[in-house]
């Protein structure tokens, strides 16, 4: 017997994955917001605190960076209840996106800021830069431009790992399609049909940050030919 | 162009999954000399539903349906590869040709029959409502406006989805443990379980007493083979009914859940 396809099998379900795709974008669209500003100051902080500061930072990522995503989860929402604090699913998965994804951005960012040249920040107190000054326009800017790609990345691969969240009962895109795969038992179809819209997803996603870099940092942060390399050593 | 590259790649990447899943789709039908002459049964069986499939202590699958389709590998005088499977990798492992047929507590519904072809029940247990120290329900209107966990694709999400109890919230999960965990974490009302696996969670946790409310439904559990597999399927029945009056299916029953097979209907 040969397998049929029969995607409009999955025709009347048409609601429930366009819910799935909402909550989806909703999760990465708050998650990648807070756990990228969040980074970026828990790199800064990092790099000017002292050594307590630094510790308790460095702790918090290498556990969240070396744990995986699905157990924190659990702890989240299973957990917390435990301690008293109640969460739903949608918050409880945003919660868990957002400190998942702060410790990876913390720790991409924390690169781009030990890139920055000493001799940036000593030519920025030369120029009579305040300390604010000097973290805000000589450190986590270009730091942020210099790493951007990599954090692109990032954000790419957790609006991808949301689908993870449908393990805590997150009504989202990968929960969407598993429910239609129960109600139909047509797992293929429900299959191609998601791995499709993920993939637009994120290829839409790439394009927003791409964008949005573009904005931010000027095309040489997006794109950086070797020519355009600031002589920093000269 | 650097976009254009990325998609075509991926449009590449796609159109292979789908090509490989399309050849995957295309498992011959199973005849039984065919399982004969290859010298092994292959049976997908439950596993991480107690007691009806789990893994003993050496991590080798046991359990009522482990029990079944050993006795019919005896019964075909050939040795089983056991395969163990997930509530919901069990329909995709028959379509995809990974197991001959399944004996993995699958319960018939109209849905399933029209994907696969089932056999005469050889189990079946109780569907429990069972909550935590809080509440008590006696009936499906007191789950009105409450949050009931129950395990994707299983046949008690069906069957509360049929109930249509106003206002009822399901709370879909991957499996019954991780279901009957929203209770004790109190992220749920209520659960639906097999009352064989709720007693068995309750006996686990007595610390989350948990109690079991009513049973909602009777469940009996199939065999199930390809839509087309009928010398497959017949050769099941006629061991269903071999089992059944040989006792043996009996023994297996009160072994694994303290009571005999229940009488159902048949067809």
């Amino acid at each position: 017997m040969s397998y049929t396809f029969q995607f409009g099998a999955l025709l009347p379900y048409k609601a429930d994955i366009l819910a799935g795709i909402w909550l989806t974008l909703k999760l990465s669209f708050i998650s990648i917001l807070l756990g990228g500003l969040a980074g970026a100051v828990l790199a800064s902080l990092r790099s000017t605190s002292g050594r307590a500061v630094r510790l308790v930072i460095d702790a918090y990522v290498e556990i969240i960076r070396n744990t995986p995503f699905l157990v924190q989860l659990f702890i989240v929402y299973f957990g917390l209840p435990g301690l008293g604090f109640r969460v739903g699913a949608d918050t409880a998965a945003l919660i868990g996106m957002t400190i998942n994804l702060t410790a990876y951005s913390t720790e991409i960012i924390r690169a781009g800021i030990e890139a920055i040249h000493k001799s940036q920040i000593e030519a920025g107190e030369a120029l009579g830069f305040t300390r604010f000054q000097i973290l805000r326009h000589v450190i986590i800017v270009p730091a942020v431009g210099k790493v951007y790609p990599a954090l692109c990345s990032q954000f790419v691969l957790m609006m991808l790992a949301s689908s993870i969240c449908s393990a805590i009962s997150t009504p989202e895109l990968a929960a969407a399609a598993a429910f239609v795969e129960s109600q139909t038992y047509r797992s293929f179809e429900v299959y191609i049909l998601v791995t499709l819209i993920y993939l637009t997803l994120a290829l839409v996603l790439r394009g927003a940050l791409a964008l949005l870099g573009l904005w931010l940092f000027g095309r040489r942060a997006v794109r950086r030919p070797l020519a355009a390399m600031p002589e920093v050593s000269a | 162009m650097r976009l254009g590259k990325c998609m075509r790649a991926a449009i590449a990447a796609v159109a292979m999954g789908v090509a490989a899943l399309a050849t995957a789709g295309q498992a011959e039908a199973v005849t039984l000399n065919d399982i004969i002459s290859r010298g092994k049964v292959r049976i997908g069986v439950l596993t991480g539903a107690p007691p009806m499939g789990m893994v003993d202590e050496k991590g080798n699958p046991t359990g009522y349906d482990v029990d079944v389709a050993n006795l019919l590998g005896s019964y075909l005088s050939l040795p089983v590869e056991l395969v163990p499977l997930t509530p919901p990798a069990r329909i995709p492992a028959l379509q995809t040709g990974k197991v001959d047929f399944l004996v993995a507590t699958l319960a018939p519904t109209g849905e399933r029959a029209k994907t696969v072809m089932f056999t005469q029940p050889y189990s079946a247990f109780n569907m429990d409502i069972i909550s935590g120290p809080g509440a008590t329900f006696t009936k499906l209107a007191d789950l009105q406006g409450k949050r009931v966990a129950v395990n994707r694709g299983s046949s008690q999400e069906t069957a509360l989805r049929k109930a249509a109890v106003p206002g009822l919230q399901i709370v879909v999960f991957e499996d019954d443990s991780t279901s009957a965990q929203a209770v004790i974490a109190g992220q749920a009302d209520a659960v639906a379980l097999p009352s064989t696996v709720g007693e068995a969670i309750i006996k686990q946790r007595p610390d989350a007493q948990l109690h079991v409310g009513f049973t909602f439904f009777q469940q009996g559990n199939s065999m199930a083979t390809k839509l087309d597999d009928f010398e497959l399927r017949q050769w099941l029945n006629t061991s269903i009914y071999l089992m059944k009056i040989s006792g043996d299916l009996d023994r297996i029953a009160t072994k694994w859940t303290g009571r005999p097979m229940p009488v159902l209907p048949t067809f």
